[in-house]
């Protein structure tokens, strides 16, 4: 019956969605050439290649109501919140106070209703209007951004979809916002695994990139580690103790099916997926010492990729599938190497500190990694031939379990700084605007996988 | 078990030898009878002719006393033998289950990101494989542990090495490897849950436990 009506909405979605197509193609041509050249205005408002960046300061007050009759009163606060807590997880933005708004009741989303002196007035940069109307479970949207200084609209959409997805609704607008003014999607549609220890064991929980819609999806009662989602974000895999090993899983999160992908006799840990989707590494001791084996998704063993006396384990891929960055005490310590898959050669790519561990590589090519100098774990990030070193986390308790946003954009990771728990973090690439977006009373919160929404 | 087999084959012993001798003293008895039966008339002579068979019985009879007496002794020996020897056992078992609970209790301690055994712990694991080689039935488990610092994965595998260092050891002083085996729990069941050196020592550790056959 769910399936039946989600498929429904979906179908009345598509449909919408072509109608809205043709509405905002008609749309585009009748104001086409001011958005198109706004747009290339647009880019100028944030370059996300800086080293370090100014937030813009913008207003983004309640939703009007545009209906006849006001339906979901709460809507009004609800909606532009979720694109208010996007704009501030971006790092793009600096969301005003609404406490500090002058704006009168009666002001409308026009560009023409609106007086933009109320907003320059409070520092407000970018003013986002937005409108809402509930059709029985039908909800539909309309926002737009303006440039307070010059008055212009630099980008306006109508979106139509259910209530109950309305978070959904409000990402995607929020992600075509910050492709208007940076040329890059946002990283809204994402979504987040991580361990969670609030049931008192360890399991694997999932959530959408800023900690909602939250689900448990494992309830083994013992301890399972590591979650991995796949390039496409449809599977995921972790390990998970069993009686007497460590077992490597393979999760299909849209069908719910769960296969043992790997249970040798020893460890069965730590496993990365190759961007192709179709191989994994992962440590094995079947050689009597933990090493790198590269195993396709049945679990069978297509490669030996490191033979050393020492511990190897936590590998990486880079984008391109040609490297692995992996943690290696061969020289005494834990430090990350990075091993050449054509020519099998092998380069120390940490001397820094005496203790670097989990390597995560991004899909812009950066190398992120915890490391210790001074008792603490912190981020830090640093250039696949070892240039470049830049420290993400400094002074603010331990910090560990680094992961990237799909894009390469955002880091994720783990940390205590709030005392006692662990929380999930997010930050700009760069470190800037770290944000905590997992709020469990209990427990921890580990080992982030960050992926694209699969739908 | 063979000192009951012995104790069997004296009591079986002690009561055959009674039974002979008493046996042959009977037929002594009717063979003077039947000599005696012949003339009729001596039959007080046969009366007074009695003593003698009686001081014959009384001597089979003390000879016999003799043997039994002789029999107890040796059954009391034995059994005051049999239970000194179960004594003996239950005192060694006691002191075997004490070895046991050692051998759990013990664990070996580790340096921050190492996994050899320290010199310190070369007796524990020595004492622990002589329990096991008193102990042939025993199998056991090696469960390497560590503190919290550094990474899940990596703590996995130092712990997994930690274990199978002193399964090597072990190893190496003649216990059979298809009786050990090891697991790693990383730095998953820390047994002391400060964060400060004194407790992270407590959790480099291997522990030990007995696997029941």
């Amino acid at each position: 019956m769910r399936k039946l009506k989600s498929t429904l909405v979906s179908k009345i979605l598509c449909n919408t969605r072509a109608i809205f197509r043709i509405l905002i193609w008609i749309l585009v041509l009748w104001i086409g050439i001011l958005v198109q050249t706004e747009g290339v205005e647009a880019r100028l408002y944030i370059d996300i290649t800086a080293p370090s960046m100014r937030r813009i300061s913008i207003a983004i007050p309640d939703f009007k109501y545009l209906g006849n009759k006001s339906e979901r009163p709460g809507l009004s606060s609800k909606l532009p919140g979720i694109i208010s807590n996007d704009c501030d997880l971006s790092g793009y933005f600096r969301p005003l106070d609404k406490g500090s708004f002058i704006e009168g009741p009666n002001s409308g989303i026009t560009r023409d209703s609106i007086r933009f002196k109320d907003w320059s007035v409070i520092g407000a940069e970018l003013l986002l209007k937005g409108g809402y109307e509930c059709i029985g479970q039908q909800l539909k949207v309309v926002v737009r951004l303006f440039d307070v200084f010059s008055g212009k609209q630099l980008y306006g959409k109508r979106a139509l979809g259910s209530v109950d997805r309305a978070r959904y609704l409000m990402h995607r607008l929020g992600n075509d916002i910050i492709l208007t003014l940076t040329g890059h999607p946002g990283p809204f549609l994402t979504k987040m695994a991580f361990v969670g220890t609030s049931t008192g064991h360890k399991e694997i929980y999932i959530s959408d990139y800023d900690g909602h819609n939250l689900k448990q999806i494992t309830r083994y009662n013992t301890i399972t580690l590591s979650p991995g989602w796949s390039p496409l974000g449809d599977r995921m895999i972790y390990t998970s103790f069993r009686s007497s090993s460590t077992v490597l899983f393979m999760h299909d999160v849209v069908k719910g099916l769960v296969n043992k992908i790997s249970d040798r006799k020893g460890l069965n840990i730590a496993a990365a997926w190759k961007p192709n989707g179709k191989e994994l590494a992962l440590t094995l001791t079947i050689s009597g010492n933990p090493d790198i084996f590269l195993i396709d998704i049945t679990g069978k063993i297509l490669k030996r990729l490191t033979k050393n006396w020492g511990i190897d384990v936590s590998p990486t891929f880079s984008p391109d599938g040609k490297r692995m960055a992996f943690v290696s005490n061969r020289s005494g310590s834990p430090q990350i190497y990075v091993l050449d898959l054509i020519t099998n050669q092998i380069e120390r790519l940490t001397f820094e500190g005496n203790y670097n561990t989990s390597p995560a590589w991004s899909k812009l090519d950066r190398i992120a990694f915890a490391g210790s100098s001074d008792g603490n774990l912190d981020i830090y990030t640093i250039s696949p031939d070892g240039k470049d070193l830049h420290r993400v986390t400094q002074d603010q308790g331990n910090n560990e379990d680094p992961c990237w946003s799909p894009d390469g954009r955002y880091i994720a990771f783990s940390s205590n700084r709030t005392g006692g728990n662990y929380h999930i973090f997010i930050a700009n690439a760069n470190g800037q605007n770290q944000r905590q977006v997992t709020f469990f009373g209990r427990g921890d919160q580990l080992s982030p996988s960050w992926a694209q929404h699969s739908e | 078990m063979k000192r009951n087999l012995i104790i069997a084959t004296l009591v079986v012993f002690a009561c055959s030898s009674v039974f002979l001798l008493s046996s042959c003293a009977k037929k002594q008895v009717v063979s003077e009878e039947k000599e005696i039966t012949a003339p009729p008339k001596v039959v007080v002579k046969v009366e007074e002719e009695k003593p003698p068979a009686v001081e014959v019985a009384k001597e089979v009879k003390e000879e016999e006393e003799k043997v039994i007496k002789k029999a107890e002794e040796a059954r009391v020996e034995k059994l005051k033998e049999v239970e000194i020897a179960k004594k003996k056992v239950a005192e060694e078992k006691v002191w075997e289950d004490r070895r046991g609970i050692r051998f759990e209790a013990e664990p070996v301690y580790f340096d921050f990101d190492k996994s050899f055994i320290r010199s310190e712990y070369r007796p524990v694991l020595r004492e622990k494989a002589g329990f096991l080689k008193d102990n042939p039935n025993v199998r056991a488990r090696i469960e390497g542990n560590c503190d919290e610092r550094g990474t899940n994965e990596y703590n996995l595998a130092l712990g997994e090495r930690r274990s199978e260092s002193a399964k090597n050891f072990l190893l190496s002083l003649g216990i059979s490897p298809d009786r050990i085996e090891t697991i790693s729990y990383g730095e998953e069941r820390p047994l002391a849950v400060g964060h400060n050196e004194d407790s992270w020592a407590q959790n480099r550790r291997d522990d030990f436990v007995i696997m029941k056959k």
